[in-house]
């Protein structure tokens, strides 16, 4: 038996989607994170249409796009931790998280799966989180939003 | 990297990505639509000196912290116990010697009278407690006295229970500090001569610790308080056992008999009261946890009302406790030929003369008197927070500093009773006369107030409540009188200084009144745009990069612009002319001849002689002022450039209708 338990990850990239479970990603990264003192990245990725050029002025000027970031670092220093925020442009969400995962040299990667109560409620998997877990070269996380009661 | 955006290229070919840098996240974090949130190095200072004091007052205070982070500042019952008791309880290290000093001039069967003066108190406190137990429900948000009487009698009252209080809380600080410098000297009496360095230099470290924030304070403070009550009950059931079981405890010793004989003018109710009102300042400090109610942990009012009966339960037992070993043992206050206080007695007969746990009892009694200063550090600000909040103090008593301490309300406290006991020599029994009084004006008007809201409020039991408060209310207010006139006349100074404050007060309530009434816009006016004529006025000393740069930002102001040039030689102002109408058409010079070689006066007389000839018939237009101004690089080179401009602008601020514009150029434009 080990005499400490390893820590969960040494550098950790979020994927911040700006849905309301990017502050439970948050949460627990930081809180995993604090004991061993490990790096927290959150990367948000605007995606940019075809018609558009990739380097089009488009995130920057956002206060929305900038508010994804901001409160996912308030959050995480309410919890004492440092979180980086990354923002990102790019054709492919999925390509671009696991592009910064892999720069990073990041031995986590988390994302969120939102529940979606349209339709009768279901987890809107999409093709980012597949892209994410058939290519990321490092563990990858799902963090599952809690089904509402009323949907149960 | 073009404009904040940085291609990178992806592991792939097609999947190229741009990093956008956010100039913004340094300084702000983007908290809402529309709505910014300052980060610390937002509140940096910009400049070097700024840096530097920024940097010594972390290094001594502690980090700044967030205004979020207050709920985690907030007290415990057990830390706030600690806090705000230690005024109240340390208050038995004393009052039962000054029941004692009083009780000597009628001799020895006076004295022995002390238990029973001291229970009579001891009553009056439970009066007082529980009534101060239903403040803390009833007035969650704090103040004490002062939000009780605002919110029922209004501001008359309010403001003589604050000022009431603060006097209360500055004396509270003198008198422990003193008090506590006296039982060092009562330990080691080569230190007499140094009472006051002692008393002054643990203040300004009780300040230091106040200036850091309210946790670390609970921090500093509660070890010590448990220490001097541990071995106060211990020090109480020793010498009970001794006397009860043991049998010891003869009274008065005949020595003392014998010097009281002579002077005693023999047990009169007078000297009953004169005891009585000497001893009731046992009850100081009763109040401070009704005006710290938001500094406890959630739910507030609860906690503090728990914390104010164990508070008074433990003062007590440790004032009652204290005085019956006192009489049975047979102590009396000494004065020569080195002062021995009566609590310092009392522990040598029980724990032993020079001996490890003498010394130790008289440490922490020490720490507990310095400490019990604490209570005013955390309610004075408090008090004066929310006095500044209502607009009766200045403003920036409200204002929290780095730590979330109100400092400069810490700050004039330390200040105030620093001056006290210096004035005083640090002799407590000098300052009690002043302290006593405020506190029962106090207790009685808030009590008083609790009945007017049992009266409005009629709640569930309202009618046992307000007979409490009537109680309380009648008891105190006859202690008030007794005290005042026991005292006097050093009372009578505190009956002065309470209408001082109050006229201070009201007096700057009046001003930020006026102000407010002065700046106020209707709440059902939409602003429509300027519609009054504006003209720019630039005042020149000849053809330069600052000066081209003022008359272009003045001429995207307004469309009439000009020039003046004060100049004593006229031809060396016709060369000006000449290249300005060159160089800078369209835009008038007026050159003014000074023979007397003034330059700020002419240029004043000229914008007076420019409104005197606007047409009587149209509305004065708004006159901008724009002052070429050149930024020195260093702090020294301040001095050689702008000296001009900075008297011109003190000539001109106040001036009707006129808006001064200063227009910076530096060197690297």
């Amino acid at each position: 038996m080990p005499d400490q338990i390893a820590p969960a990850f040494r550098r950790a990239v979020l994927a911040l989607g700006g849905a309301p479970i990017d502050s439970r990603i948050v949460r627990l990264a930081a809180e995993l994170a604090r004991p061993s003192k490990a790096e927290v990245v959150g990367v948000h990725v605007v995606e940019i249409d075809w018609s558009l050029p990739l380097d089009a002025d488009i995130a920057g000027r956002s206060e929305e796009v900038q508010r994804v970031l901001d409160s996912a670092e308030a959050i995480a220093d309410q919890m004492r931790q440092t979180l980086e925020p990354v923002l990102l442009q790019a054709r492919d969400v999925g390509a671009a998280l696991v592009d910064e995962a892999t720069e990073r040299d990041a031995d986590l990667l988390v994302v969120g799966l939102p529940y979606r109560k349209r339709f009768g409620g279901d987890f809107a998997i999409g093709r980012t989180i597949p892209y994410v877990l058939k290519n990321a070269p490092c563990a990858v996380w799902v963090v599952r939003e809690p089904i509402p009661e009323e949907s149960s | 990297m073009i404009g904040g955006r940085r291609p990178i290229q992806g592991r792939k070919p097609g999947d190229r990505r741009v990093k956008v840098e956010r100039p913004h996240s340094a300084y702000f974090r983007w908290s809402g639509p529309g709505q910014l949130t300052a980060k610390q190095a937002a509140s940096r200072p910009a400049s070097g000196p700024g840096r530097v004091w920024a940097d010594t007052k972390a290094f001594l205070l502690g980090r700044p912290l967030a205004s979020e982070e207050e709920i985690g500042e907030r007290l415990s019952k057990r830390k706030a116990l600690a806090i705000f008791s230690s005024d109240a309880i340390s208050s038995s290290a004393y009052a039962t010697e000054e029941i004692l000093r009083a009780l000597i001039v009628g001799g020895v069967l006076a004295l022995a009278l002390g238990l029973e003066v001291s229970i009579a108190i001891a009553i009056l406190l439970v009066v007082v407690a529980i009534s101060y137990r239903q403040i803390c429900l009833a007035y969650p948000t704090g103040g004490g006295s002062y939000s009780v009487s605002k919110r029922n009698f209004g501001r008359g009252a309010s403001l003589i229970a604050a000022s009431a209080l603060l006097i209360d809380y500055v004396m509270t600080v003198a008198v422990s500090t003193s008090s506590a410098a006296e039982q060092i000297v009562s330990a080691v009496p080569d230190l007499a001569d140094d009472r006051v360095l002692i008393a002054v230099a643990a203040l300004t470290l009780i300040t230091l610790g106040n200036l850091r924030g309210i946790r670390e304070a609970g921090n500093i403070f509660a070890v010590p308080t448990y220490l001097f009550v541990g071995s106060a009950l211990l020090m109480i059931a020793i010498g009970v056992w001794r006397i009860v079981i043991g049998g010891e405890g003869g009274g008065y010793d005949p020595s003392i008999v014998e010097q009281t004989a002579e002077t005693a003018s023999g047990v009169t109710v007078l000297l009953i009261i004169r005891a009585f009102a000497s001893g009731a300042v046992a009850l100081t400090g009763t109040e401070a946890i009704a005006t710290g109610v938001p500094a406890f942990k959630p739910p507030e009012a609860r906690n503090a009302a728990a914390t104010l009966a164990i508070m008074a339960a433990l003062l007590g037992v440790l004032f009652i406790g204290i005085t019956f070993l006192a009489v049975n043992f047979g102590i009396a206050h000494i004065d020569e030929p080195a002062k021995q206080t009566v609590i310092s007695q009392v522990a040598r007969e029980i724990y032993g003369s020079n001996t490890i746990p003498f010394f130790l009892f008289q440490a922490f009694t020490a720490i507990l008197l310095f400490l019990a200063a604490n209570t005013s550090f955390n309610a004075f600000p408090r008090l004066l927070a929310i006095l500044a909040q209502d607009g009766f103090m200045p403003r920036q008593f409200a204002l929290r500093g780095d730590r979330l301490a109100f400092s400069y309300g810490i700050i004039v406290l330390a200040t105030v009773a620093a001056s006290l006991i210096v004035v005083f020599g640090g002799d407590t029994h000098l300052l009690i006369p002043l302290y006593a009084v405020g506190v029962f004006i106090d207790f009685t008007i808030s009590q008083a107030g609790m009945i007017r809201h049992w009266l409005r409020e009629r709640t569930s039991g309202w009618q046992r409540r307000l007979a409490i408060n009537a109680f309380g209310m009648v008891l105190t207010a006859v202690v008030a009188v007794v005290v005042t006139v026991a005292k006097a006349p050093p009372s009578f100074l505190v009956l002065v200084l309470i209408p001082v404050l109050v006229a201070l007060m009201r007096f700057i309530s009046r001003q930020y009144a006026g102000q407010a009434a002065e700046l106020a816009v209707r709440d059902d006016l939409v602003i429509a745009g300027p519609q009054r004529e504006q003209r720019v006025v630039i005042p020149v000393n000849g053809i330069n990069r600052a000066v081209v740069q003022a008359v272009n930002f003045g001429r995207t102001i307004a469309s009439d612009v000009r020039a003046v040039y004060v100049t004593d030689d006229a031809d060396e102002g016709e060369q000006l002319r000449e290249r300005w109408e060159r160089q800078l058409p369209g835009v008038p010079l007026v050159i003014v001849e000074s023979p007397f070689r003034a330059v700020v006066s002419p240029i004043v007389a000229y914008l007076d002689v420019l409104d005197q000839a606007w047409p009587p018939d149209k509305e004065a237009p708004i006159t901008v002022v724009v002052l070429p101004e050149y930024v020195a690089r260093r702090w020294w080179d301040r001095v050689l450039y702008n000296q001009v401009a900075r008297r011109l602008k003190a000539a001109l601020v106040g001036r009707e209708h006129t808006v001064i514009a200063d227009v910076p150029y530096r060197r690297d434009h």
